[in-house]
């Protein structure tokens, strides 16, 4: 009885641990690029939302020529002028082997405009409302960096453990077959 | 320690799957139906542990659970951890279908070791303070040389050694702590209640 209580109070001890929301330091890093006006802003995560913090960002293109470098502020953040005019790869490499990558694919880019137009021309517009719609939409940019890649959650590790158990049951049928034999 | 994916050139990548089917193999010869439910437990166990995170270091910390793997299981926390890592790599996208091999590699490989060294204290009929020594050992270094594996996996793959394993080891002291108390108190519950899995009946 003794021994069963103290089982209880282990796990116990152990869900806490699990389902408690520490603020903590994961093992799987994420990245998350996007493009306002002609500058690429980064942001950078830990699983769990701890912010990456002093990680070195390379930026490729897609043919893998290294185009610059630079590296996350306290915040996880880091930004850069769009060196040309090509899809980027942005790649975040945290230490202990961690890595991980964002494409900005080609539409996305908006090169820097010429001065020479004057008037208002197709193109100052395009800029005028790219500029407000930037604006405009940086929030919810903002939002979506920080809901992207949050952990693991309840389900994804009730269904491992269940796949778990799953595998024993195929494995017990086998083993049991061979030894009926 | 889940080593992502893209980190590592795809010859470390291919030695590490072949090092883990060696080990996957000898682990798997000798398995009876009847210890298979403590395998599936003992995988649950490991793979769980992965979300335990702790509030130190500059990176990744969690929870490993290798040493006590290593303990009850010896070769065969080789399947059970492959099993664990590609179920993390699934669900979690922890470390990556890639890095499968090199990680359980990195994992399992310490457990084994750590059998192997520590497993004779770890019985019912040695002392109990051999008992705890030995268990909390056993769950202290299978980190230390997972630590000093990944940092030799890195180092294969053209980084510096010794900066490389020292942060990992060193990111993974109160790991270490935290493991080799929890493996001596698992140990010690188990041989109150479960005393014959200890005896390596199973192993």
């Amino acid at each position: 009885m003794f021994d069963c209580r103290r089982l209880l109070v282990y796990l116990l001890f152990l869900s806490i641990f699990i389902f408690s929301d520490i603020p903590a330091f994961a093992h799987k890093v994420s990245i998350f690029a996007w493009v306002e006006g002609d500058t690429v802003y980064t942001q950078s995560k830990f699983s769990r939302g701890k912010k990456t913090k002093g990680a070195p960002v390379i930026v490729f293109d897609l043919e893998g020529n290294k185009l610059l470098e630079g590296k996350t502020d306290d915040k996880g953040e880091f930004s850069f002028k769009i060196p040309k005019k090509t899809a980027l790869k942005v790649v975040l490499k945290a230490s202990m082997g961690h890595m991980a990558e964002w494409k900005i694919p080609l539409e996305e880019i908006n090169p820097p405009l010429s001065s020479e137009s004057y008037g208002i021309s197709r193109q100052e517009i395009k800029k005028l409302i790219d500029e407000s719609l930037d604006r405009k939409l940086a929030p919810i940019m903002n939002m979506l960096a920080d809901s992207y890649e949050d952990g693991p959650s309840l389900t994804e590790i009730i269904s491992g453990i269940g796949y778990i158990f799953g595998l024993v049951g195929v494995a017990m049928y086998f083993a049991v077959r061979k030894k009926k034999k | 320690m889940h080593i992502s994916e893209g980190v590592l050139s795809p010859a470390i990548l291919t030695g590490g799957a072949a090092l883990t089917a060696i080990g996957v193999g000898i682990g798997l010869k000798s398995v009876d139906y009847e210890e298979i439910p403590y395998i599936g437990i003992l995988t649950a166990g490991f793979f769980v542990a992965s979300i335990i995170h702790l509030p130190v270091g500059p990176a990744s910390v969690h929870l490993i659970l290798n040493g006590m793997l290593g303990l009850i299981l010896g070769w065969k926390a080789f399947p059970a951890i492959l099993i664990g890592l590609a179920l993390q790599a699934l669900l979690f996208q922890f470390g990556g279908i890639t890095t499968l091999g090199i990680n359980t590699f990195n994992m399992a490989l310490p457990a084994v070791v750590c059998y192997y060294l520590f497993g004779w204290g770890v019985k019912v009929k040695s002392g109990r303070l051999i008992f705890i020594i030995t268990a909390f050992a056993s769950g202290c270094c299978a980190v230390f040389f997972a630590g000093i594996l990944v940092g030799f996996s890195l180092y294969l793959n053209g980084e510096a050694f010794l900066p490389a394993a020292k942060l990992l080891v060193a990111a993974h002291l109160p790991v270490m702590l935290i493991e080799g108390i929890l493996t001596a108190t698992c140990a010690l519950f188990l041989r109150k209640v479960r005393p014959e899995l200890l005896e390596g009946l199973y192993v």
